[in-house]
């Protein structure tokens, strides 16, 4: 009997093979036959077409998982809204926008992921993202080899952006940019020399720690201790007593929301920590870190990467938001207006490169595309004025420090106020 | 065996007593050269006492939660022979649960009443929370584990994986992926100062409530007639059957004990450390796991104090070895690494029956 079994079992696989083969070997020898016929007389190559009727495609990179979800799916949607916008205006020649959102999760290997899915789809024109700077990390390297230019509206790492990279862009400012003022604050304003500097091992919070402490150290400050914890730790308790123990004046953490709130809050119990000052980062500046920090998040500060508001375009964005999702759009994170700005800018110079050929498909050509982004012209965002520099900074506005009064974030030096 | 040669055996023997020699080396060599470490970088630092009571007592508190569900597998493994490693998640629903209960509480005004109210309310959030771990439990052992009571011992293992990732990402479709937050009511907020040393009510808390359980689950094992037949099932499941226990109710009891103790600490971590989400049951799980096994799987007492030494040794050994924070993981995982090779019955070592074996 089961040799029986076993036989038939082999047979019926055997068929089963046989007939995936023959389903399979139709379909994929039949684009192959037309393809010749639509694309022959030119070279296709370098060129994304998008056959008449169909959508322009801008993916995206989102972290909508990960430690900072609420700000990935505000940045989403910050991304949508530009689509909305951008289609209510006509499209590009007829042709509309559509947003492939992936999910990034705030994490190199998932960035990888979501690089060679959009690398694999040969009808992704650019791409909006990633979120964080890990991420963007995992998909730099696959959208300059595929040359699909990007433009991040959040990832703040310097190292983002170099003269290597011609698809890398964004329109976050550069973390070098926060650190420094960061620093600046902490030692002239506050008048505190030595601090303690941890970080959450991420690429962004790391980077962005050293970028501190180094200017710590140029303004003759003392770092007490420099320390990394894991993204997802809660019991920063062990920690916070060996870096008490050297009596640093006050605490800096590189890294994100619920890690920041967290150890605000535990430093409050910590002998030697309690009046100590504690600071953070952008990633930090959202209604995750009031909640996690709780009553010991009063009188602690966070810096951001503000955009040039223009008032009217802003509160004409946040009615869309509103109406479109339901929750007023500072409330689940920042960044939503850079990211509204990215796809504006992929759309601008997608304009200036996008032809319509003879048989009324648009062409991009995709070193063209990859040029553009650099050279169109400044142009009105949410953010300020957008332009890009020649290794692909394109965001406008400065660094503000915000204070924790009343559970609310209160800005109290930096760029709008001078 | 029987059938050897004599001689052959002999030096079989021969081998074995000179392969022990070697490990015991090995260890010796590796436990001095810590030792050497501590005295020479980590007691060189010159922290003041107080720091390490500080560290002691954060190492107590991470050792009571770790305790409470490392005798989750202990208890499970013990009558099973399976090690779930649902039961990280158990602790993780208990938690969620906790949390809405807290909202719950918090939108009637319960935890701005006066203290009786506020205490109250904590201990029926805790027991709904337990509640919630103990329904996900006996679900986990009817669903997950018993259809495969009879399979090779490797397939309820790998259930228990695929369980645990279920149930993560269900919290995490249901609940959303943010995190939660917990928000303390002010009667359990903040802590004693004494002199350069915290203790925070929760803190407190947390190793007192776990060892009044442990002391209970301990009475109720050995005090008890439905403990006899826990360690009658134990001992030998079929015999045990055969003297009329009922098998199935047992384990389901043991689940349901296990699963209780991990929502306790779920709701009590949750209090502590003020945050949960789908997947914060995941490393204190694998840590829990590492103590049951430091201190002899399937061994109760065992589990209990191998998780007072492992947060005691997670907390306290980064300063002692004069290592960054961030390692405080390495050196508990290392730790499970160095018992496996060189105590593989953890340091209550009992002596395996064959049928455990």
């Amino acid at each position: 009997m089961p040799k029986q079994f076993a036989l038939l079992s082999l047979i019926l696989v055997a068929a089963l093979m046989l007939a995936a083969c023959v389903g399979a070997a139709p379909a994929a020898e039949a684009p192959a036959e037309e393809a010749p016929m639509e694309e022959a007389p030119a070279d296709m190559s370098g060129k994304v077409v998008i056959a008449s009727g169909a959508t322009i495609r801008i993916g995206g990179s989102f972290a909508l998982t990960g430690p900072i979800p609420d700000p990935g799916l505000n940045i989403r949607h910050g991304a949508e809204i530009a689509i909305d916008d951008l289609n209510a205006a006509g499209g590009l020649e007829g042709f509309m926008f559509e947003l492939v959102a992936e999910d990034g999760a705030c994490d190199g290997t998932q960035g990888t992921n979501v690089g060679n899915k959009f690398a694999a789809d040969e009808t992704i024109v650019a791409v909006t993202g990633g979120t964080c700077s890990g991420e963007t990390f995992g998909l730099l390297p696959i959208l300059l080899e595929a040359r699909i230019p990007f433009v991040s509206p959040s990832a703040t790492n310097p190292d983002i952006t170099s003269a290597d990279c011609d698809v890398c862009n964004r329109v976050a400012l550069s973390d070098s940019l926060q650190g420094v003022f960061s620093a600046d604050f902490v030692v002239e304003d506050l008048g505190i020399t030595k601090v303690a500097v941890i970080h959450d091992n991420s690429d962004y919070g790391k980077g962005l720690a050293e970028i501190f402490q180094n200017h710590i150290l140029a303004l003759g400050g003392e770092v007490s201790s420099f320390e990394g914890v894991q993204v997802g730790d809660t019991d920063f308790r062990a920690l916070l007593a060996k870096v008490g123990a050297d009596g640093p004046a006050g605490i800096y953490f590189g890294g994100y929301s619920t890690e920041a709130g967290l150890i605000a809050q535990q430093m409050s119990e910590t002998p030697g920590l309690e009046d100590a000052m504690f600071m953070s980062d952008d990633g930090a500046y959202t209604q995750q870190y009031l909640d996690a920090a709780g009553a010991a998040g009063e009188g602690t500060y966070v810096a951001f990467l503000a955009g040039d508001d223009s008032e009217e375009m802003n509160a004409d964005f946040d009615a869309k938001y509103l109406e479109k999702y339901g929750v007023a759009a500072d409330e689940l994170g920042p960044f939503h207006a850079q990211s509204y700005d990215s796809v504006k800018l992929i759309a601008a110079a997608l304009a200036e490169v996008a032809t319509v050929d003879d048989s009324g498909n648009l062409v991009v050509d995709r070193e063209a595309l990859i040029s553009a982004i650099r050279t169109v012209d400044a142009f009105d965002g949410l953010t300020g004025t957008i332009k890009c520099d020649s290794i692909g900074e394109c965001g406008a506005g400065g660094v503000q420090v915000f204070e924790v009064m009343d559970g609310a974030f209160s800005q109290v030096k930096g760029f709008g106020m001078e | 065996m029987a059938n050897s040669p004599l001689n052959v055996q002999a030096a079989k023997i021969d081998g074995q007593t000179a392969q022990k020699y070697l490990i015991r080396a090995l260890g010796a060599a590796i436990f001095l050269l810590v030792a050497w470490r501590v005295i020479t970088v980590g007691l060189a630092e010159g922290y003041p006492a107080s720091f390490w009571i500080s560290q002691a007592l954060n190492g107590l508190v991470l050792g009571g939660v770790y305790a409470l569900v490392a005798l989750g597998y202990t208890l499970v493994y013990g009558i099973l022979f399976m090690i779930n490693f649902a039961h990280g998640e158990v602790m993780m629903i208990g938690g969620i649960a906790g949390f809405f209960t807290l909202q719950f509480a918090l939108a009637r005004g319960w935890m701005e009443g006066p203290w009786l109210v506020v205490v109250a309310a904590l201990l029926f959030i805790m027991l709904v929370g337990m509640a919630a771990s103990v329904v996900i439990g006996v679900a986990l052992e009817r669903l997950a584990y018993r259809p495969l009571r009879q399979a090779p011992r490797l397939v309820p293992l790998i259930s228990a994986i695929g369980a645990s990732l279920f149930l993560q990402y269900s919290v995490l479709l249901i609940f959303g992926v943010s995190p939660h937050s917990y928000r303390k009511p002010e009667l359990i907020s903040g802590g004693l100062r004494l002199g350069d040393v915290f203790i925070s009510y929760t803190g407190a808390i947390i190793f007192v409530t776990s060892v009044l359980l442990m002391l209970a689950l301990f009475f109720i094992i050995q005090r008890t007639k439905l403990g006899r037949a826990m360690r009658a099932v134990a001992e030998d499941r079929s015999t045990a059957s055969l003297m009329g226990v009922d098998v199935n109710a047992v384990i389901v009891v043991t689940f349901v004990l296990g699963s209780a103790l991990a929502g306790a600490a779920g709701v009590m971590l949750g209090f502590h450390n003020t945050v949960v989400k789908f997947n914060s049951g995941f490393v204190p799980g694998l840590k829990a796991f590492t103590a049951a096994v430091l201190g002899g799987i399937g061994n109760i007492p065992g589990a209990m104090f191998g998780a007072l030494v492992l947060g005691l040794i997670e907390s306290m050994g980064p300063s002692a070895l004069g290592i960054p924070t961030e390692y405080k993981d390495v050196i508990a995982f290392s730790l499970l690494v160095l018992i496996l090779i060189f105590r593989p019955s953890g340091l209550f070592g009992e002596v395996l029956s064959e049928k455990k074996a």
